[in-house]
């Protein structure tokens, strides 16, 4: 009887000398956490401030070769570069509060095992407990303390990822088409860069799509990655609060050239950005009319039908057109002067070119008299005849 | 045939061993560069990279992490864990099948390196058929040499699961095997499932690659390759924490001198990681254009995994309260499993939040990830059982001091290699392109705990063989 009475004292006592540790542990695991919480938050706090002095930076009008510098790096935080949106502080918030929770249980089960590996080393083989029935309690405990983690993790981070799905109705569209080594961005004026422009406090959304391998547009200061796939469309929307230049690369090792990927997000005042966006949109500023022609046969499509080597496609190759003279399907003899040329863009099939099918699009109302001047100037340089005096166009 | 099964796991483990080491020095040799500055050099550097990461990737995953535990404590023990050694018909059910395990493993090791002579390819470990079919390189040979090597994983599996099955001693009941046995059978059927369908869609890849036929061309969806590979991999590559589990639990019970607590409910929660780890791969695919709501789903199958492993770190906690604990290489080696392991797990969950799961899912972040469950988990698991079954094994000790400081080495060495690419990956630092500026200071610290693991590596493999040679001047029993 007092022999069991002393055995339940010291099963008491070893209970309470395990609680003890638990407590122990646990202290020892909060102080760890806030000591490296306080190391690597520091950085943290200080970028936080940063968001808030929105920096006007000076852009110049075309970027095309951008040197990313180290400042997103520089006033970036020990474990997260700063948030430049209100998803990545909501991606953040999601980080913080997961690795606090997990890493203080992490601390805590290996804490216990140390302390019991100490407790208990070198005792004699007789002195080993054995195993009885596991504490209820205890277990119990585990699993749901687990379990209330596990929900913690998915809906923390539900609201934040659902979000990213669905673009604001409103968002200006912005078309990215990734090929190896690099990267096109087509603004809603049809003007394409190789960075991407975006205004502060407007959402932008991204339609994203791959020319040859599988990329990722990856922008670590918006706390996006999202698929570029050949052969299907992907998008991604933000809106930016933060205006400043960041880091944009592609996270996928997308074959040759991959490292090359790594441009520039860059983030305007509004003001500035239409102001950027109305000068690119003007194709005619900083081009000769012979330039603008020629970016006109790209962009309207011409290049479908009409080469500039002499090959015959659907239509007349532009090589040695212009000043030519030609029979049409009705056996009019022509000559290709400006007059003709223009009859041609705005109601081309009227007089087709003998041998061809009068198949064309009439681009009448949808392109500019000047933009006729500009394809025409162009349309000169490719024909020897081109010197020739313009006829009454 | 008596000691046949320990043969054939001593060999796995030289070629593992060989494997670990040529991985560890392709990593190491890419660090070696960006330390010269010749990252983000001249294209042929890049591409130079790519080849070294896609061979340390598939050598580490495939000869080395995939194989690691079955192939060498599994043939080492399984036989005496099921209590058949020692009796008429002692050692695997299946003999001839574990030497053709071993010979496929060695040639598809060999094919594998071949095709470096042949043309280095640089698609990654994860074979894009996009890059896979279109790039340079001799990639029939490497889709070859991998078929066998998968082709060899399922003879592995087979074998352990009829063993199980039949060759239990007289009166053991499933519930009697000992926690080790439980692991290995488990990993069996990982290896099963890996081996088959990988052998099979590799085998594909290759004939995409070398006849232009077949399920895959570089203009199939990404997405397809992506769930059949993840499916196959996933629970043979990083959920072999299940069989590292079981070893862990035995090496637990063990130094504790006491039975497991909770002995069922281990097993039970280590069948339900094993069903979960079939059902998990999709989260692999999130943010690579993955149907949002099936992502949702794989993401919460892959939360229900922390119920089990909250039970079974349960278990080794009261399994270790009271016990009388021997003080050792292999407890240093528990400690260490909880916490490397711990922080896969840690990090796990945080990939597990969906929206953290698709901005660092193509991140460093991962491969941290993956190195902390590979290395901190599964390796570490390897490397306990080595030590506390070597005396056993070979009929003598290694050398405690020494084993107890390349435990420590180990254990800071990984640490200080890839906790700084957590943070790296947290800044957006994808693994394969030239580290951003402001990163250079965390990729120093890291390139310093590569060479401390490398140290580390190198001490155990000479203390076990010190041991090894040892044990030869005096007769070994049992073999």
């Amino acid at each position: 009887m007092a022999e069991n009475q002393a055995e339940n004292r010291s099963a008491a006592g070893s209970h309470t000398g395990a609680i003890g540790t638990i407590v122990l542990s646990a202290l020892a695991g909060v102080v760890f956490l806030v000591a490296l919480g306080l190391f690597m938050q520091g950085g943290y706090l200080a970028s936080r401030q940063l968001e808030f002095e929105a920096k006007v930076l000076e852009a110049p009008d075309e970027i095309s070769t951008f040197i990313v510098t180290g400042r997103d790096a520089l006033s970036a935080t020990a474990w997260l570069p700063v948030p430049a949106s209100a998803h990545a502080q909501a991606v953040d918030r999601s980080f913080f509060g997961i690795y606090l929770a997990t890493a203080f249980a992490l601390i805590l089960v290996v804490g216990l095992a140390v302390a019991f590996i100490l407790q208990f080393k070198g005792r004699d083989k007789s002195e080993a407990g054995q195993a009885g029935p596991p504490n209820a309690l205890l277990q119990g405990g585990f699993v749901l303390a687990a379990v209330i983690l596990a929900v913690f993790v998915i809906a923390s981070g539900f609201g934040p990822w659902l979000d990213q799905e669905i673009a604001p109705w409103g968002s200006s569209v912005i078309t990215v088409t990734a090929r190896q080594g690099d990267w096109d961005f087509t603004y809603p004026g049809g003007h394409a860069a190789d960075t991407l422009h975006v205004p502060v406090g407007r959402p932008v959304q991204l339609f994203l799509s791959s020319e040859d391998t599988e990329h990722s547009l990856l922008i670590p200061a918006l706390r996006i990655n999202q698929a570029v796939l050949p052969g299907r469309q992907t998008q991604a929307w933000f809106t930016a609060m933060v205006a400043d230049t960041f880091a944009l690369l592609s996270g996928v090792p997308g074959g040759q050239d991959h490292a090359d990927m790594r441009t520039a997000l860059v983030v305007h005042p509004g003001p500035e950005y239409d102001a950027w966006l109305a000068a690119v949109s003007d194709i005619f500023s900083g081009r000769t009319l012979e330039q603008v022609g020629e970016l006109l046969y790209t962009r309207l499509g011409c290049k479908a039908c009409h080469t500039t080597d002499g090959n015959r496609l659907v239509g007349p190759s532009f090589l040695e057109l212009f000043g030519h003279e030609f029979d049409t399907r009705q056996g009019v003899r022509i000559t290709a002067d400006a007059a003709y040329i223009r009859e041609s863009i705005l109601e081309p099939n009227v007089s087709v070119i003998a041998g061809y099918e009068p198949v064309m699009t009439p681009y009448a109302g949808r392109i500019s008299d000047r933009e006729i001047e500009a394809l025409t100037a162009w349309l000169q340089t490719l024909s020897s005849l081109g010197a020739a005096p313009e006829g009454e166009g | 045939m008596d000691g046949h099964h320990r043969r054939i796991g001593a060999h796995f483990l030289g070629w593992i061993t060989g494997a670990f080491l040529l991985g560890v020095l392709l990593a190491a040799y890419v660090k070696i560069m960006a330390l010269g500055g010749s990252e983000g050099g001249p294209e042929g550097q890049t591409r130079l990279v790519r080849q070294l990461l896609t061979y340390h990737g598939l050598v580490m995953v495939f000869l080395c992490v995939v194989p690691a535990i079955p192939a060498i404590l599994g043939h080492f023990l399984l036989p005496g864990l099921l209590g058949a050694d020692g009796l008429s018909r002692p050692g695997l059910a299946l003999p001839g099948l574990a030497t053709a395990g071993l010979r496929l493993y060695a040639l598809g090791a060999i094919v594998l390196m071949l095709s470096v002579a042949r043309g280095a390819v640089a698609t990654g470990w994860t074979l894009s058929p996009s890059l896979a079919l279109v790039e340079g390189g001799a990639f029939t040979l490497v889709a070859v040499g991998l078929f066998l090597v998968a082709a060899s994983w399922f003879l592995i599996g087979v074998n352990f699961i009829v063993t199980v099955h039949h060759r239990r001693g007289a009166g053991v009941g499933f519930f009697d095997l000992p926690p080790a046995a439980w692991g290995i059978y488990l990993g069996a059927y990982q290896l099963v499932v890996a081996g088959i369908l990988f052998a099979i869609i590799v085998l594909y890849l290759a004939s995409a690659r070398a006849f232009g036929t077949g399920l895959f061309s570089d203009q199939t969806d990404p997405l397809i390759w992506q769930n059949y590979f993840w499916f196959a991999l996933r629970p043979a590559a990083v959920m072999a924490l299940v069989p590292a589990a079981g070893v862990m639990s035995e090496v637990i019970t063990r130094i504790s001198r006491k039975p497991l607590a909770a002995y069922r409910t281990v097993v039970w929660s280590l069948i339900a990681l094993l069903g979960l780890s079939f059902a998990g791969w999709g989260l692999h695919l999130v943010g690579r254009g993955q149907e949002p709501s099936l992502s949702f789903v794989f993401a919460v199958f892959n939360l229900l995994a922390v119920v089990p492993v909250a039970l079974i770190a349960y278990s080794w906690l009261a399994t270790l309260h009271r016990g009388a604990i021997v003080g050792g290489a292999a407890t240093t080696l528990v400690v260490a499993f909880m916490l490397q392991a711990g922080i896969g797990v840690l990090l796990g969950l945080l990939q597990s939040n969906l929206a953290l799961s698709s901005y660092l899912g193509e991140t460093i972040f991962a491969t941290a990830h993956l190195h902390y469950v590979l290395m901190g988990g599964v390796l570490t698991a390897l490397l306990a059982g080595l030590y506390h079954w070597w005396p056993e094994l070979i009929g003598a000790g290694a050398a405690e001091g020494g084993g107890r400081l390349a435990a420590y080495l180990y254990l800071i060495g990984l640490n200080l290699a890839f906790f700084p690419q957590i943070v790296m990956g947290l800044h957006g630092q994808p693994p394969s392109v030239p580290v951003a500026s402001g990163l250079v200071g965390w990729q120093t610290l890291s390139q310093a705990g590569m060479a401390l693991l490398i140290l580390a590596v190198i001490l155990i493999a000479v203390n076990l063989i010190a041991a090894l040679i040892r044990s030869r001047s005096a007769p070994v029993s049992g073999r």
